[in-house]
């Protein structure tokens, strides 16, 4: 093949497959409301599919509960649900499901290719600042104290989660402007709600902070390019590998981390999977640095962290 | 995380004194008066009940139910009832009143019978009622489901309502023939007396 004909562009699976369904739901949402389908009914905070089978947000029912006491059998059973697959699969809703999520998803891709166009142009482009982490916690425990103490949802409210679930089902566009400011915000603070504010977030990331299904990293194939483009491309700003360089863990443990499969679509060498390989365990006991082992790593049986521990 | 515990906590804290004991106050002070669907639980434990998911709205079959937007405040995002543009008929031509059914909080709770509903109470502007100005006019009485109990005329052909058997659906006012509904529903969490 000639060396000077472009490479061809390596096709983006994770990232197809998470805004397709994301995308399905919202359009599910739509046609439930326009009563073009039958058997999809509901909103962001609330769905109801066949008639019966009912998905509730679980930080919605917790926040009623704690509001209003008593309640209806139903919401446990959507929460439930809900809450179950956030045990197994970890913060899935925000990286696959969430509409907010899908929108700013594409307001961060789009601002990152008008980043590098004023890049390539060599002018000085918006100013990149980093979100503060860990708002999330005390937020979400805001939130729920909030519903305690003064008996209202506020989150439910005033979550922009929903405010584009009415904006876009029910129409109710009033809440797509405050939408806007965000898209806007995030394009110098990148996903700064999800990153630093969502108490949704938080809270399935606390559900499913032993979640089997992670992100899992190939100990014989890490550590061949160091490119770190894993980690500049991580929407929740994890230091992927890191957990594997420092520790020898072969999966991401970060609880930010969504499965959106970001880092998956951009790594050269495919290190990275999506699958049910849980915390996983340290390949020894040691914690050296992988650093220095980039060519050991390459022979067969031969781990990265004992080649960085003797000294190559 | 990079916050320490007790700045944690001590924030948390703060916030809450600051900004609960205010909203409790606005809340309880005057709940946003607006006509809700039916079964609807009580002003203030209506808005801590609703998860705002808009199934109601959904399940309506005559779209008599609307989300409140911004203009909402705090109600925003839980349904309310329109009753000069799309009043609720009750779910007459159904087996249940399908809003009731379709909500998974529990915040519009069963009623026994369609005649139990308590959306609000209808009252007549007797400057305005054409029967009260001499003009015989018997639409609001035509319309009413509950005909010769909630609404009633009197001998000499005016409209009266009583307040024990109106349900406040607001057929009523959507049908009154004068520019601005001369009989209107008072919603049931409105603070001025109702019944």
């Amino acid at each position: 093949m000639n060396a000077k004909s472009p490479k061809r562009k390596h096709l983006k699976i994770h990232t197809i497959l998470r805004r397709t369904t994301a995308f399905l739901f919202l359009v599910l949402l739509v046609l439930g409301a326009l009563d073009w389908i039958s058997w999809f009914r509901g909103g962001t905070t609330g769905t109801r599919i066949f008639g019966i089978v009912p998905f509730t947000d679980p930080l919605a029912s917790l926040e009623v509960l704690l509001a209003g006491g008593v309640t209806k059998p139903l919401i446990w059973i959507g929460a439930g649900l809900l809450v179950l697959l956030a045990l197994l699969l970890g913060p899935v809703f925000c990286g696959w499901i969430c509409p907010l999520g899908f929108v700013l998803d594409l307001n961060e891709t789009l601002s990152r290719k008008v980043r590098h166009r004023i890049h390539l142009k060599g002018r000085k482009g918006l100013p990149l600042l980093e979100p503060p982490d860990g708002l999330r916690f005390p937020l979400l425990l805001f939130v729920l104290s909030f519903s305690l103490f003064a008996g209202f949802p506020l989150f439910q409210t005033f979550s922009p989660i929903n405010f584009l679930g009415w904006g876009i089902v029910f129409g109710v566009w009033g809440g797509l402007l405050v939408l806007l400011i965000l898209c806007i915000l995030e394009w110098v603070l990148p996903r700064f709600w999800c990153r630093s504010l969502c108490p949704l977030g938080g809270f399935y990331s606390l559900l499913g902070k032993a979640a089997p299904f992670r992100i899992c990293i190939s100990k014989s194939r890490a550590g061949k390019t160091l490119c770190g483009l894993c980690t500049t491309h991580c929407p929740m700003g994890i230091q992927v590998m890191e957990n594997f360089t420092t520790k020898g863990f072969g999966s991401i443990a970060d609880s930010r981390c969504t499965r959106c499969g970001a880092c998956i679509d951009v790594c050269p060498k495919t290190v990275l999977t999506l699958g049910f390989c849980g915390k996983g365990k340290p390949l020894t006991q040691e914690l050296g640095p992988a650093l220095p082992c980039r060519e050991s790593s390459f022979k067969k049986n031969e781990s990265c962290l004992s080649g960085g521990a003797h000294g190559t | 995380m990079n916050i320490s515990r007790r700045k944690f906590l001590g924030g948390c804290g703060l916030l809450l004194g600051g900004s609960s004991g205010f909203i409790s106050s606005l809340l309880s002070g005057s709940g946003p008066v607006a006509l809700r669907p039916p079964g609807a639980r009580e002003g203030k434990e209506f808005l801590a009940t609703c998860i705002r998911c808009g199934q109601c709205v959904e399940a309506c079959p005559y779209d008599s139910l609307k989300l409140f937007g911004l203009g909402g405040g705090l109600a925003m995002g839980t349904p309310h009832v329109e009753a000069r543009k799309v009043p609720c008929y009750l779910c007459t031509n159904e087996d249940e009143l399908k809003c009731i059914g379709a909500c998974p909080s529990g915040a519009l709770e069963p009623v026994e019978d369609r005649s139990k509903v308590r959306m609000g109470t209808a009252v007549i502007n007797h400057k305005t009622c054409f029967a009260f100005n001499g003009v015989t006019c018997r639409v609001c009485w035509r319309v009413c489901p509950f005909q010769g109990t909630a609404l009633v005329y009197d001998k000499r052909m005016r409209p009266t309502i009583d307040p024990k058997a109106c349900v406040g659906c607001g057929i009523c006012e959507e049908a009154c023939i004068t520019e601005k509904s001369s009989i209107v529903v008072r919603p049931a969490n409105s603070n001025e007396g109702v019944g």
